[in-house]
């Protein structure tokens, strides 16, 4: 895969995958950019192995949730405040401010293999399958991170 | 009371837009071909140090057997004496001296050049 051609295909693909790892790494969005970096080296470099048996947004999405994973594992990260992670608009700047400071909160405390497959589900909009084959678990344990997952954010979110 | 469902797809995260991302990534990629170019370059430098290596070798060994082959060594007429025995000793055994002279060179070539592999 040329240069340019996987600059184009990324283009497409940055927002979602600064945005899932901005929910990763709960509302840390220096981290989650550092992270993307890493991610999109790594996938330019094993980009010859790419074989389209899946789509290409899946396949960065699973390299950048394995980087997140060694990231976890290598360093222990440490958490940035929630308040100083928050980069929001300044419209209605309260109510944002505090449903965001709240969903970060609350996907700080829970298990990585739920906040992934939250922020997958709910913030990306993907399917199933899917998420399976980013995590690479199957359905039915994805099934059951969301059940999980969302049971565990409701204990900490005040809806 | 809102669901939680429907309070996370309300409040997806918000991405800030970050015209120098793409440009970072870029710049990590152009990295990434600098890398790449040296160690294919590195690799090919290698290669041909290797095959000069084994083809010197070769030579060499060719060439001692067909010095022995051509030149035998009249031992009789080397007469008495230390340094005339010495002579002797090397004109008897040139043929099997030269081929460790040789196989050190190839030995040593293979080295410098797994070392320079592992740097990378």
């Amino acid at each position: 895969m040329t240069q340019e051609r996987f600059i184009s295909l990324v283009q497409s693909q940055q927002e979602p995958l600064r945005r899932f790892l901005l929910a990763l790494c709960s509302g840390d969005a220096s981290l989650a950019d550092d992270i993307a970096q890493d991610a999109l080296v790594r996938a330019y470099v094993a980009s010859g192995s790419f074989l389209g048996l899946s789509k290409f947004s899946t396949w960065l999405f699973r390299i950048a949730y394995n980087c997140y994973i060694d990231h976890c594992r290598m360093a222990s990260v440490e958490k940035a405040s929630v308040d100083e992670a928050l980069d929001l608009p300044s419209a209605d700047a309260s109510d944002a401010s505090f449903r965001y400071q709240q969903l970060y909160q609350a996907l700080d405390r829970i298990p990585e293999k739920e906040k992934a497959a939250i922020a997958l589900f709910y913030f990306e909009d993907r399917s199933i399958k899917e998420i399976s084959a980013i995590l690479g678990i199957p359905s039915g344990t994805v099934k059951y991170h969301l059940s999980m997952g969302r049971t565990h954010l409701k204990q900490h979110i005040q809806l | 009371m809102k669901d939680i469902d429907e309070f996370l797809r309300e409040n997806k995260p918000l991405v800030k837009d970050k015209p120098s991302f793409i440009l970072e990534t870029r710049q990590r990629l152009e990295a990434v071909e600098g890398i790449k170019a040296e160690v294919d370059r590195q690799r090919s430098h290698a290669r041909i140090v290797l095959i000069v290596t084994l083809a010197t070798g070769l030579a060499a060994g060719v060439l001692a057997s067909a010095l022995a082959f051509l030149f035998p060594v009249d031992a009789a007429s080397l007469g008495e004496g230390l340094w005339k025995s010495f002579r002797l000793f090397l004109e008897s055994w040139k043929h099997y001296l030269l081929l460790p002279v040789a196989a050190f060179a190839i030995i040593l070539s293979l080295v410098l050049t797994s070392d320079r592999n592992k740097a990378l």
